[in-house]
């Protein structure tokens, strides 16, 4: 268990891990968001594979996501 | 289910007498997927329309341009029509509407045109009110030359340095001064001259009519005003006419299309001199039919074989679902169409897609609602791609109620009574929750956040587990049992042997206490992870070491079906906290704040839970859509099959 003194600080380093993460995965789909919705204007079947590759960074959200919730959960 | 449909490749032949009774019973039948005869030789051409089909297209060409100018668009028919008594009414109806629509619309074509031409005259017209002379005063002179426009400056001064035999005339038209200028036409160097170098001012043109100002713009604008009557009378002619035909237009619309579809079906067939060949593909289950009617309809001279050498890259692909998993083709078919050997999914999407949708979304109020929308929908769009998707929604929105009564959450607020520090905060229902085979309802999502995950990362597993196991079982067909177990059985060993050495690992790791490697199923799970990327490496190389994080990244990945979730619940807890306790319940008095603020707390709540209300079929439907494709389909799916498109109609409008 964390010391109430420092939970704050437990909640700010959960805030920043999604944060710092969701910035990071928004930076790396803009780019590959942009190139999918081409192809899918040239052809309609890339859907799937558009969207498949678009969602690629967005891991990194998902673990921090993770540790964020066992900062805030488990600790 | 599992496996699209089985078919049977056939080749019809006939001599080139049947060749419209043959059409005409393959069209009605609507179950043969043609293959397009391509490769020319001496013996056999690509066959040419039947006679009537330019006539045909033509009808339909002016039948579309008619129904693009009254603006008719697809509706729900209320009567079908007979396509025996179509053809004789179209061809005397197309041309008398032709005559009748496109008269009405050059007429109008030729009013608009006239109406933005008095307009303009009457914006021209305008500023000579600021004059005092009437406007044939400005023209008809032979030596003398007539200037007019906005100027902001007084000229006469610098007039006057260049002779003073003229006239001029001021006024102000909207807060701007207009002037007229009258001056001998030996002059006309000078005065240009003068009014270039004057940087406010701006040349107005006369417009050639007669009479004052005031009078020309009444009579402008009763011309304009009759022009728009006129309009307005045309219009509703036409719409008259729209009301009176638009079934029958949709009608032999669709009559058109499908008789010139019949007429130009043998561009897809080989045709030699005094025969045709159709090659295509036929439902397994239904040949005996196709065969039987073909036989009925010619007389027995088609000759229909089977062909049992075929190529799997060329067979069609129709899905086969029992019909409530059918509208999850959408789904399916938006990613890519199956080859003929693999796996379908359909039904397994039909189970995860509501059940990951409904773990997120979680709330008997939402649920509800969405399940009526749907409803409506579904009424209103009775086949295509719409009514799929609201049968989808419908699912998941009933799936969701349930799993709202578990979460015991109605638009964020508690269901049931729950215990809080020790005093109990009355749910809706007023009642404590029931407790359903041995668990205790409600689970609230807040307070068991770390079960939960759990839970989630469990079905990740699991439904990982399908995918690869499905992903087995297609690598064997395709390419035997040792490359599925490279590719495939490599990928299970590791996620097996992985989550049980994880899960064993995870407390001690959690607790900080002193890890022991010795124990007995950490060492198997790191053994059966240890074998199974041997086998990775062995099968697909020593760059696929790269691969094995993606496996905890998927498997993490599932955790969105949480997080959606608690955001959900969250943002509705947050919109009821704050109209409740800060305007319709201050201080736990109902009203306490008077009627005002009350009603901005009615508006927040409502505002608040209808944009958490469009979140909640955005978040989840596209989670639980990525979690299909991106986790669960790259472990077994391939796609690239061709779709079965039979050759037929489905009629609307009309029947046969």
């Amino acid at each position: 268990m964390v010391d109430p003194s420092q939970a704050g600080m437990v909640a700010v380093g959960a805030g920043l891990a999604v944060g710092l993460a969701g910035i990071g995965a928004g930076l790396g789909e803009q780019a590959i968001g942009a190139a999918a919705v081409g192809a899918m204007a040239e052809d309609e079947k890339f859907f799937g594979k558009g969207l498949l590759m678009t969602v690629i960074p967005e891991s990194i959200v998902i673990f921090g996501l993770v540790v964020s919730l066992i900062l805030l959960f488990v600790f | 289910m599992l496996k699209p449909t089985k078919m049977t490749r056939v080749v019809i032949a006939g001599t080139k007498d049947t060749i419209e009774p043959v059409i005409s019973t393959l069209h009605s039948l609507n179950m043969l997927h043609i293959t397009d005869y391509t490769e020319e030789n001496e013996d056999f051409k690509i066959g040419r329309p039947l006679k009537p089909a330019s006539k045909l297209s033509e009808y339909l060409l002016s039948l579309r341009a008619i129904s693009s100018q009254l603006g008719i668009t697809g509706k729900e028919p209320a009567s079908k029509q007979s396509s025996k008594e179509l053809p004789s009414r179209i061809d005397e109806k197309i041309t008398e509407l032709q005559k009748e629509v496109s008269s009405r619309f050059d007429e109008l074509r030729g009013i608009e045109f006239k109406i933005k031409e008095k307009e303009d005259l009457i914006s021209a017209v305008k500023p000579f009110f600021g004059l005092p002379l009437s406007l044939e005063a400005y023209q008809g002179y032979e030596t003398i030359k007539v200037y007019t426009g906005f100027i902001s400056d007084d000229i006469e001064p610098k007039l006057l340095k260049i002779t003073n035999n003229y006239e001029l005339f001021t006024g102000e038209y909207e807060k701007r001064k207009i002037f007229a200028l009258f001056i001998p036409k030996t002059y006309e160097d000078e005065i240009q001259k003068l009014l270039q170098d004057e940087r406010s001012y701006v040349e107005l043109k006369v417009p050639e009519l007669k009479g004052n100002p005031p009078v020309i713009l009444d009579q402008l604008t009763n011309e304009v005003s009759t022009l728009k009557e006129n309009h307005a009378s045309i219009r509703s002619e036409l719409d008259t006419i729209k009301k009176e035909y638009s079934d029958f237009i949709m009608a032999s619309d669709e009559f058109l299309s499908i008789e010139t579809q019949k007429a130009e079906a043998p561009l897809r067939f080989a045709t030699s001199a005094n025969a045709f060949i159709i090659d295509g593909w036929v439902p397994s289950k239904k040949y005996n039919e196709l065969e039987s009617r073909l036989q009925e309809s010619t007389n027995g001279k088609a000759y229909l074989t089977r062909l049992e050498e075929v190529n799997e890259e060329e067979i069609p692909i129709e899905l086969e679902n029992p019909t409530p998993a059918k509208p999850f083709e959408l789904l399916i078919n938006t990613f890519a169409t199956p080859k003929y050997r693999e796996i379908d999914p359909a039904v397994m999407l039909f189970i995860t897609f509501p059940l990951f949708y409904a773990i997120m979304l979680g709330d008997v109020g939402y649920g509800i609602i969405l399940a009526g929308l749907a409803l409506v929908i579904k009424n209103k769009f009775k086949t295509g791609g719409l009514n799929a998707l609201a049968s989808i929604l419908l699912l998941s929105a009933v799936l969701s109620v349930i799993l709202g009564v578990i979460y015991g959450e109605l638009f964020g607020f508690p269901l049931f009574n729950i215990e809080i520090k020790g005093h109990i905060e009355e749910g809706i229902l007023g009642i404590a929750a029931p407790a359903i085979a041995g668990l205790h309802l409600p689970i609230h999502r807040f307070d068991s956040v770390q079960s939960l995950l759990m839970i989630t990362l469990i079905i990740g597993i699991l439904h990982i587990s399908l995918g690869l196991i499905i992903g087995f079982r297609n690598v064997t067909i395709g390419h035997g049992l040792g490359h599925a177990i490279y590719a495939k059985g490599s990928w299970m060993l590791i996620l097996i042997g992985g989550v049980v050495a994880i899960a064993k690992l995870m407390p001690s790791l959690m607790s900080g206490s002193s890890i022991r490697l010795n124990d007995p199923a950490i060492m198997a799970g790191m053994g059966l992870a240890l074998i199974g990327i041997i086998l990775l490496i062995k099968g697909e190389g020593f760059i696929s070491i790269m691969e094995i994080p993606t496996l905890l990244s998927n498997v993490l990945s599932y955790a969105r079906i949480l997080a959606i979730g608690l955001s959900s619940a969250g943002i509705a807890l947050a919109v009821n906290t704050l109209s409740m306790d800060l305007f319709i319940k201050p201080d736990h008095v109902l009203l306490g704040g008077g009627i005002g603020l009350a009603l901005v707390g009615v508006v927040v709540l409502f505002i608040g839970h209808l944009i958490n209300l469009i979140l909640g079929v955005l978040g989840p439907g596209l989670h639980s859509l990525r979690l299909q494709y991106v986790e669960f389909f790259t472990k077994f799916y391939e796609g690239g099959g061709r779709k079965y498109i039979p050759f037929g109609y489905n009629r609307k409008y009309t029947e046969e």
